[in-house]
């Protein structure tokens, strides 16, 4: 099997294969990442399509440096911080908590095992989900990226820290601090 | 270290990030800790949360993509089955083309190296056996090599025991 920057090499020779198995490797973790970012499933498709052609735009010049996924959060964060940045201007956007920090939400909550919930409890989830996304919204834009590459799509702390342009240590904070808000915006549901 | 100070280190504990003496120094405050224990849980499940955000691609996700990156000549188009139908055709085509030439260019040697195709086809005998009428023939053939022999009437007997014309099979 052909690795990303391999496929990259051949999309540039003019492969359009290649450039359909990049896409299938990773298009549901650009969509899954804008998602998270933007909290908007039509927002998140627009995003995650102005992700893919940058990546198709760059690729003349893209170099194997670092991972490619990184390479492709690191578009995808770009993308999603400008579709923020629009919006915002534009006065569409839900403001954004510009602190989101500072308040120590780890007490009084508990999450149930979701392989035991039974219908009222899957309800209970969707309730969850929602809130949680928007929870996720008023998070400061640095933190809520922090936390979505690192616990949503599995990124190590240097390859967050890599995409962010931050330090290890820069990532260990914002992470809490992440943490920390969305256990106090969803104690509410939970209490 | 206090509950408040050592959170942060917790939380890069449950990440699978805190280094190893950061992770001993939590284990030891853990155990000694109901509230951070209890912490420690919440941040744990908080990550169910996170996996339960995830979203299935648009149907037309990718079409949509791909149609604006041929618009903007990003992607090559793909070629037609019409388009890759002519351009396998040609192969065989070719083939054929030069199998032809060299069949009717090999019936124009020269008359110095005859082929077996251009030899006049030679008498053969069917079913190995001469006819009765052959054979007359035949013993006649001595007379027809020598014409002093035999008289004009002797010609139009010989014309009536030529063979009529023998099909094959």
């Amino acid at each position: 099997m052909k690795t990303d920057a391999e496929l990259m090499a051949l999309y540039r020779r003019g492969s359009r294969d290649a450039f359909e198995e990049l896409f299938a490797r990773h298009h549901r973790r650009v969509i899954h990442f804008c998602y998270r970012m933007t909290g908007d499933q039509s927002r998140a498709e627009e995003a995650a399509q102005e992700v893919f052609l940058r990546i198709a735009r760059a690729a003349p010049t893209y170099q194997p440096m670092a991972r490619f996924t990184t390479w492709v959060y690191t578009i995808a964060r770009r993308t999603t911080l400008n579709f923020l940045r629009d919006e915002k201007e534009h006065g569409e956007k839900v403001s954004i908590d510009p602190t989101g920090e500072g308040r120590d939400a780890a007490d009084g909550i508990a999450l149930p095992d979701s392989r035991e919930w039974g219908p009222e409890q899957s309800a209970w989830g969707a309730q969850l989900q929602e809130r949680f996304l928007e929870a996720l919204q008023k998070l400061p834009e640095v933190n809520r990226a922090a936390f979505v590459l690192n616990r949503g799509e599995g990124l190590s702390y240097e390859e967050v820290a890599t995409v962010l342009g931050v330090t290890v240590q820069a990532v260990k904070s914002r992470i809490f601090r992440a943490r920390e808000a969305l256990l106090a915006e969803l104690s509410g549901l939970l209490e | 270290m206090g509950c408040r100070e050592i959170r942060e280190i917790i939380s890069a504990y449950v990440d699978g990030e805190a280094r190893p003496e950061e992770a001993r120094l939590v284990e030891e405050h853990l155990g000694g800790c109901p509230q951070c224990r209890q912490a420690e849980k919440r941040m744990r499940d908080l990550g169910m949360a996170v996996a339960r955000t995830e979203r299935a691609p648009p149907p037309d996700f990718r079409e949509k993509l791909f149609a604006r990156m041929e618009k903007e000549d990003l992607l090559p188009k793909r070629r037609s089955i019409f388009a890759y139908s002519v351009r396998w055709a040609v192969v065989p085509l070719a083939a054929a083309a030069v199998i032809a030439f060299f069949v009717l260019s090999s019936r124009e040697i020269p008359r110095d190296h005859p082929s077996t195709a251009m030899r006049p086809p030679t008498a053969t005998v069917i079913g190995g056996e001469l006819s009765p009428e052959d054979r007359e023939i035949v013993a006649s053939l001595d007379v027809l090599e020598d014409p002093d022999l035999f008289d004009e009437t002797e010609i139009e007997e010989l014309e009536f025991f030529a063979p009529p014309p023998r099909q094959r099979g």
